[in-house]
C-alpha cells in the first residue's frame, strides 16, 4: 500500500510538473518577448534622441570654434602684416575679440619663428622665444590654420590654441582660447543622468573632461573615432554611442546615451506586467495543482477497479476449479455411498426374516443399520453440497426463500461459530416472500457478512441475522457484538483492497465484491454501528415476483 | 408397501453391484426385475422383452442413459423410465424428464425411495394403459364419448 501511495504521488508530481511547464513555457515566452520588445523599441528611441542631440551640439560647438577661427581670419586678412608688429596694435585686436572673455591671450610671431607682439598673462614667459621649430608653427605655416589639443599648460587651466596664417604665409596670429567654456555646452549634450558628452581628439584623449568622470576611453567610443564618426550610432547593452567630428575632424564630439537610465520610464509598465504575469502563474500553478490530483486520484480509483476485477476474475476462476474438483470428489464418493446404502438396506430387509430366538444380537443389528443409513444420508448431503457449490458459478435467476438462503448459508459456518463459542440467533420473520433473484450470488454475499460478522463478534460474541419486509423490499440484517466499525473506516468500507485485517487474513474484497452483487441484484447494502456496541450491516433487495426479474 | 401390485422392471446400470443388488431386493420384494450392463443391452432387452418401467443410470459406457431413454421412447412408448443420475448431472435428469422419463433420483438413495418412484412410474403407466384400454372399448362398443 506504501509503495502504491508512492507510485501515485510520483504520478501527481510528474503531472504537475508536465501541466506546469505546459502553463509556464508560454508565459515565459510571451514574457520574454514583451521585454525584448520593449528594450528594442527603447533602443530605437534612445539612438533617434542621441542622434538629434550629437547633431544640434555639434553644430553649436562647430560654431563656436569656427567663430575663433574666423575671428582671426578676418584679422589677417583685412589688415597689413605690418599692424601686427606693433605691442600696442595687438593689445588693442585683443579687446576686439575678445567679446566673449574666453580668449586668454594673443601673440603675433614673424615667419621666421620671432615674436612680434604677446597680450596676455605670461608675457615675461614668452619674451624672446623663437617658434621657428614648434611643430603647431609648421603645421599653421603648412596648412594655414592650427588647432591644438587641449592643454593645461602654465597657466593650469583647460585651454587650446588657435592659430592662423595670412595668405602670403608672411606672419603667424596665435590666440590661447580657454576651453572650460565647452564644458557649459557639453552639459546641454548629457541625455540622462548616466549618460556622456565629451570631445576627444583623433588619438582619442579627452579635450573636456568626460561628465562621467571617465579618463580613459572606451573600446566602443574608440571604434567610432577609428570610423571617422560615421553616422551610424553603435548600440552596446549598456549604452548608445554616436560621434560627430569638430573642427575638420580634428577633434570628435562623442555623446553615449545611457540604456537602463531610459528605461526606467518603462518600469511602471514593466511592474503592471509583472503583476499580471504573476497572477497569470498562479492562476496556472492552482489550475494544474487541481487537474494533476484529480487526474492521478482517477487514475488510482481506475486502477483500483481494474485491480479489483481481475481479482474478482482470479477469484471466480478459483472458486470454479474449487467446485469442479469438489464434484468430481463428490460424484466418486456417491458411488461408494450408494452401495454401502443398498448393502445395509439388503441386510435390513433380510433381519426381519430371521427368527429373532436365534438371532443373538438383533438389536444391535438394526441399531448399527439405522446409524450407517444415518450416516449415509449425512455424507450424501455433504456430497450433494459440495456438488451443488460447484453449480453456483453459473448465474441465474430463481425464486428463492431467503430465510432457507440464510438457514444453509449459516449451516456452512456453524461448526467455525461453535469453536469460538459465538451464538448465532435466528429473528427471521415466518412467511418471507419469495423472490426472484441468483441464489448462488446472494449466497456468497451473505457467508461474506456472517464471516465478517464472526471475525467481529470474537470469542464468546454473539451474531444476530434478522429478516424483514419493508414495503416492496426484503431486509436482511447482519448484527454483531464486536467493536464496530471505526469512524474513519466507515466511508473506505467498500472501496477494493480495503481491510481492517491482518495481511493474509481478508483480501479486501469481500465487502467490494459484495456491495457489487447487490448493486446488480437491484438491491443495497450498507453499514453502520449499532447504538448497543457492534456493527450492522444491512442488504435490501426488492421483492421480485415470477416473470418480472429485475436487473440492474 | 405389503399390498404392491407386481410388475417387470429394468435395471440397466453397469456398476455391477448395485445392479445386482437392486435386482436381488426388487426380487426379494416380490417384483419381475433384470438387469442390463449398458444403454445398448438395455435397449435391446425392453425392445424384445415386457418391461413396464425401467430404472436407467445416465452416465455409462457404450450407450449413455439420455441416447437409450430416447430410443427406448421410440420403440416402446408406454413403457416408463426412471433416471438414476449424479448431483452433478441433474439438468440430464431434467433433460431427461423433458424426453418423456417419469422422473429422476440421485444417488446415495435408499432402496425404499427407489421402489417407491417405481411404483409410482408403474401407476402412471397402469393409468395410461387403461384410459386406452377404454378408449378402445368405446371404439368397439361404439358409445358416444
Amino acid at each position: 500500500m506504501e509503495r502504491m501511495n508512492d507510485y501515485y504521488a510520483s504520478v501527481t508530481r510528474r503531472l504537475l510538473l508536465a501541466f506546469f511547464c505546459l502553463c509556464l513555457v508560454p508565459l515565459l515566452a510571451v514574457g520574454w518577448i514583451t521585454k525584448n520588445s520593449l528594450r528594442d523599441i527603447n533602443i530605437i528611441r534612445l539612438e533617434d534622441k542621441a542622434t538629434a542631440t550629437v547633431t544640434a551640439q555639434a553644430k553649436v560647438l562647430s560654431q563656436v570654434l569656427k567663430d575663433h577661427i574666423n575671428n582671426l581670419d578676418m584679422l589677417v586678412n583685412f589688415l597689413p602684416p605690418s599692424f601686427f608688429e606693433q605691442q600696442g596694435n595687438t593689445e588693442k585686436l585683443f579687446l576686439a575679440i575678445d567679446n566673449r572673455g574666453d580668449i586668454v591671450d594673443l601673440q603675433s610671431i614673424a615667419a621666421d619663428g620671432r615674436q612680434y607682439a604677446y597680450v596676455g598673462p605670461y608675457r615675461t614667459q614668452v619674451k624672446g622665444k623663437s617658434y621657428a621649430e614648434a611643430p603647431w608653427f609648421q603645421e599653421t605655416l603648412l596648412n594655414g590654420v592650427h588647432i591644438s589639443n587641449v592643454f593645461t599648460g602654465y597657466r593650469g587651466t583647460p585651454h587650446f590654441v588657435v592659430a592662423v596664417t595670412n595668405p602670403l604665409k608672411s606672419y603667424v596670429l596665435r590666440a590661447t582660447v580657454n576651453s572650460s567654456s565647452f564644458n557649459s555646452l557639453l552639459l546641454a549634450a548629457q541625455i540622462s543622468p548616466h549618460s556622456d558628452a565629451f570631445i576627444v581628439n583623433r588619438a582619442g584623449e579627452f579635450q573636456t573632461p568626460s561628465l562621467r568622470g571617465e579618463d580613459t576611453l572606451s573600446v566602443t567610443a574608440r571604434t567610432l573615432i577609428s570610423a571617422g564618426g560615421s553616422e551610424a550610432p553603435i548600440v552596446t547593452d549598456d549604452a548608445v554611442y554616436i560621434a560627430r567630428p569638430l573642427a575638420d575632424g580634428r577633434w570628435f564630439f562623442i555623446v553615449t546615451a545611457n540604456v537602463a537610465d531610459s528605461m526606467s520610464v518603462y518600469i511602471p509598465l514593466y511592474r503592471q506586467i509583472l503583476i499580471v504575469f504573476t497572477i497569470l502563474f498562479i492562476l496556472a500553478l492552482a489550475a494544474a495543482l487541481v487537474v494533476s490530483i484529480m487526474l492521478a486520484r482517477h487514475i488510482r480509483h481506475a486502477d483500483q477497479e481494474y485491480a479489483a476485477n481481475s481479482m474478482q476474475f482470479a477469484q471466480m476462476e478459483k472458486m470454479a476449479t474449487i467446485g469442479r474438483l469438489a464434484a468430481g470428489v463428490a460424484h466418486e464418493i456417491n458411488n461408494p455411498l450408494q452401495m454401502i446404502s443398498s448393502q445395509s438396506g439388503w441386510i435390513a430387509e433380510l433381519l426381519p426374516e430371521e427368527d429373532p430366538a436365534k438371532v443373538k444380537n438383533l438389536g444391535e443389528y438394526k441399531e448399527s443399520i439405522e446409524k450407517i443409513r444415518y450416516h449415509v444420508k449425512r455424507a450424501g448431503t455433504i456430497t450433494h453440497r459440495l456438488l451443488g457449490y460447484s453449480k453456483k458459478m453459473a448465474a441465474q435467476q430463481e425464486e428463492v426463500q431467503l430465510n432457507d438462503l440464510l438457514n444453509e448459508t449459516i449451516s456452512f459456518v456453524e461448526k467455525e461459530a461453535e469453536s469460538h463459542d459465538i451464538s448465532i440467533h435466528r429473528n427471521f420473520l415466518p412467511d418471507l416472500p419469495l423472490t426472484m433473484t441468483d441464489g448462488p450470488q446472494l449466497q456468497q454475499v451473505f457467508l461474506n457478512l456472517l464471516n465478517n460478522a464472526l471475525d467481529a463478534a470474537g470469542e464468546k460474541g454473539e451474531v444476530e441475522i434478522s429478516t424483514a419486509v419493508s414495503g416492496s423490499d426484503l431486509v436482511i440484517r447482519f448484527a454483531d457484538s464486536g467493536e464496530g466499525i471505526a469512524r474513519e473506516n466507515l466511508k473506505r468500507l467498500f472501496d477494493p483492497f480495503f481491510t481492517t485485517k491482518l495481511p493474509n487474513k481478508g483480501t479486501g474484497l469481500g465487502l467490494y465484491i459484495s456491495y457489487d452483487i447487490t448493486r446488480k441484484l437491484g438491491g443495497s447494502l450498507k453499514a453502520e454501528n449499532r447504538e448497543s456496541g457492534g456493527a450492522l450491516f444491512t442488504v435490501q433487495l426488492p421483492i421480485a415476483r415470477l416473470g418480472e426479474i429485475k436487473r440492474h | 408397501m405389503t399390498e404392491m401390485k407386481k410388475f417387470n422392471i429394468l435395471v440397466v446400470d453397469d456398476e455391477q453391484e448395485f445392479r445386482e443388488m437392486t435386482v436381488k431386493q426388487l426380487l426379494h420384494r416380490g417384483m419381475e426385475a433384470e438387469g442390463a450392463e449398458d444403454g445398448k443391452i438395455g435397449l435391446e432387452m425392453v425392445e424384445e422383452g415386457n418391461f413396464d418401467v425401467v430404472l436407467l443410470d445416465v452416465k455409462m459406457p457404450v450407450m449413455d442413459g439420455i441416447k437409450a431413454l430416447r430410443k427406448m421412447k421410440q420403440a416402446k412408448p408406454l413403457v416408463e423410465v426412471v433416471l438414476l443420475t449424479g448431483h452433478a448431472s441433474v439438468d440430464s435428469g431434467i433433460e431427461g424428464m423433458k424426453l418423456g422419463a417419469f422422473d429422476y433420483l440421485m444417488k446415495p438413495m435408499e432402496f425404499d425411495e427407489v421402489l417407491e418412484k417405481l411404483c409410482d412410474a408403474f401407476e402412471k403407466r397402469r393409468i395410461h394403459l387403461d384410459k386406452i384400454e377404454m378408449a378402445q372399448m368405446k371404439k368397439h362398443m361404439s358409445l358416444p364419448s
